[in-house]
């Protein structure tokens, strides 16, 4: 008899494959048109299996000529999912050009609010900025501002790629990614999307991205004290969020970092990105594939 | 079943039945123009119904309202596009849960096709997870049968949206005959106030432009505003939540405030000026109505026909944080 976490998983496995789209894909939801991300969660979660090599050959078709990856086949321009996509062809042990045009692509992109106009118009004191613009972190998009969650995953995919990719250029952006994420930190010791406060009135955060940010924050245990009081509030936000999609990535972010969480439980979700996040946090689930050392010089 | 609840169905059959010929956005008819205000001199009508609170005769305020706009719902598709951004127990962020199910319930009754609850919130990636904290997967009937993640939706490129070719919208949102827009009456720390209007920022799908929505705040806040309401404010609806509204630092950390309304109408930039004016707030002086006034709706006060509630006495000034409190009505 399957014990549960065992059985955690393997539920949630037995719905990826089963609600694979036939061009190799998944949708946000059951039979909906395939989109990057949750493609890219459950590849990761399959790892290994022949559904994660369809799903990669899909994703594949997706890169753009800049290295780059659109996030659906009918969407045109680059997105944040690039990060996803290194980490899986890193995860296939593909080393080769399209994956190094991708991570050429991440260490040249960065979010339009550190561009030098903004960063001079700052200095200047033209302009107000509730965060140091000067550190360079990632967008969602092309031409929009750096947030957390884009971040995090340039991040992961960067310092995996260290390993063998490792640049000046590229250990200079982990650098300043991962100070930008502690210069949006709340008040509170977790993260949001990415803005501490506004008008000068603190925002709190949330469980979802404080983990995140946990997850871009691997193995800098030089931060001690500031990593052990988002812990603190990770344990706890644990315990309260309703959100399975949460629940999951501050479990991913405690493995990670080695610390025990819950056990993870629930019903299933309609939503198959969720569900493909859920099964990389299940105890035997594939959680390692988000797993980074510092950077490689 | 209750006496108010027999009443409400027959007024909504009678409704139904009768139907009503055509829908004008609430506005005179007017030959077209190719003016760059195709609008001017043109009225709106917009109602006002009272409601002190959320569990009484809200149903029958709602379907006398809507009567009252001559909205023609049958066989039609209908989303009802409430705003849950996020969530904080300590404030009123969201549209209140007792609104939308009530919605969801006339607007049937009404003879719609098929109606859905839509939303993309801002900030927050696991939709179904605040809609869990607002109650509405608690409190509303198979909510999750007819709810649709419009963050997470297929989506369709439109073109000539604020210079943005193609600028993505969800399916379920551009297949939809009409939307409702349910919004919260709030004060906004960027833009002044939030309304129907700007309730359309949740249209936008995360799946592409992230969380937050940051490429409309490139657009700009106002830009956006009237941009989105170019494209789908013909097919709109507005039914604005002022029962219990927020003021001071919304649209987030703002505090409640009972206004003891809910506004409607077919010209959002009408019912949004009308909402400015319970607020005490000068809808001249807010940007995007500003910007919206004459080319996508009727913002003046003399040419906006009341119908309903008379507003002069129903007016309740929201506290204004300091960057807008030039906007106060005099």
């Amino acid at each position: 008899m399957a014990s549960k976490n065992e059985s955690y998983l393997s539920t949630r496995l037995a719905v990826l494959r089963k609600t694979q789209n036939s061009d190799g894909g998944w949708g946000y939801f059951a039979g909906k048109s395939s989109w990057l991300e949750p493609t890219a969660y459950a590849a990761l979660a399959l790892a290994g299996e022949a559904a994660a090599d369809r799903a990669w050959k899909l994703l594949s078709s997706w890169q753009l000529p800049d290295g780059s990856w659109k996030p659906a086949a009918e969407v045109q321009g680059s997105s944040w999912g690039t990060s996803l996509c290194a980490t899986i062809a890193m995860t296939r042990k593909e080393w080769g050009q399209p994956l190094q045009n991708g991570v050429k692509w991440l260490v040249g992109s960065s979010g339009v609010e550190s561009n030098w106009l903004n960063v001079a118009a700052a200095r200047l004191r033209l302009v107000k900025q509730e965060r140091d613009i000067g550190l360079k972190c990632w967008p969602w998009k092309p031409g929009n501002s750096g947030w957390v969650e884009p971040t995090v995953h340039a991040l992961v995919a960067l310092k995996q790629a260290s390993a063998k990719l490792s640049s000046s250029e590229l250990g200079s952006r982990v650098r300043m990614g991962e100070a930008q994420l502690m210069d949006v930190r709340s008040r509170d010791g977790g993260w949001n999307y990415g803005s501490p406060a506004a008008l000068g009135v603190d925002l709190p955060s949330y469980p979802e991205t404080t983990a995140l940010a946990l997850v871009g924050l691997q193995a800098r245990d030089d931060l001690g004290n500031d990593l052990g009081k988002a812990f603190d509030l990770a344990r706890r936000q644990l315990r309260e969020t309703p959100s399975p999609m949460a629940r999951a990535w501050l479990t991913i972010a405690m493995r990670l970092h080695g610390v025990k969480p819950e056990e993870l439980s629930g019903d299933l979700q309609a939503d198959l990105m969720i569900t493909g996040i859920e099964a990389l946090a299940a105890p035997e689930g594939n959680y390692h594939v988000m797993q980074t050392t510092g950077v490689t010089a | 079943m209750n006496s108010k609840r027999r009443d409400f169905l027959a007024l909504a059959g009678a409704a139904s039945v009768a139907g009503f010929a055509g829908f004008n956005g609430g506005r005179e008819a007017q030959p077209k123009t190719m003016s760059k205000f195709p609008l001017a001199g043109q009225t709106a009508a917009v109602v006002v119904v009272k409601a002190a609170s959320y569990s009484k005769d809200l149903a029958d305020a709602m379907l006398r309202g809507i009567l009252e706009c001559e909205l023609d719902v049958a066989g039609k598709t209908v989303l009802l596009k409430p705003n849950f951004v996020e969530f904080d127990p300590n404030t009123c962020i969201n549209t209140d849960v007792a609104v939308v199910a009530t919605a969801l319930e006339v607007f049937r009754s009404l003879g719609a096709a098929d109606v859905q609850i839509g939303e993309g919130p801002g900030h927050r990636r696991d939709t179904l997870a605040i809609a869990e904290l607002t109650r509405y997967r608690s409190e509303i009937p198979n909510f999750d049968e007819v709810f649709v993640d419009l963050n997470r939706d297929d989506v369709t490129g439109v073109k000539g949206f604020a210079g943005r070719d193609p600028f993505y919208f969800p399916n379920s949102v551009l297949s939809a005959d009409i939307i409702v827009s349910l919004a919260k009456m709030k004060t906004h720390h960027w833009a002044g106030a939030t309304l129907s209007m700007k309730n359309y920022f949740g249209l936008v799908p995360g799946s592409i432009y992230g969380w937050p929505k940051n490429e409309l705040h490139y657009i700009g806040i106002d830009t956006a505003i009237v941009e989105l309401n170019r494209v789908f404010g013909p097919k709109s609806f507005a039914l604005v939540d002022g029962i219990v509204g927020m003021e001071g630092n919304g649209p987030i950390q703002g505090t409640r405030k009972q206004a003891g309304v809910m506004v409607m109408g077919s010209d959002l930039a009408a019912v949004d000026a009308t909402c400015c004016r319970i607020m005490g707030i000068d809808p001249a002086r807010v940007g995007y109505l500003q910007k919206a006034a004459d080319q996508l709706g009727v913002i003046e006060e003399s040419r906006i026909e009341q119908r309903g509630e008379a507003i002069k006495g129903l007016r309740t000034n929201f506290e204004l944080i300091k960057q807008f409190s030039q906007l106060r009505l005099a």
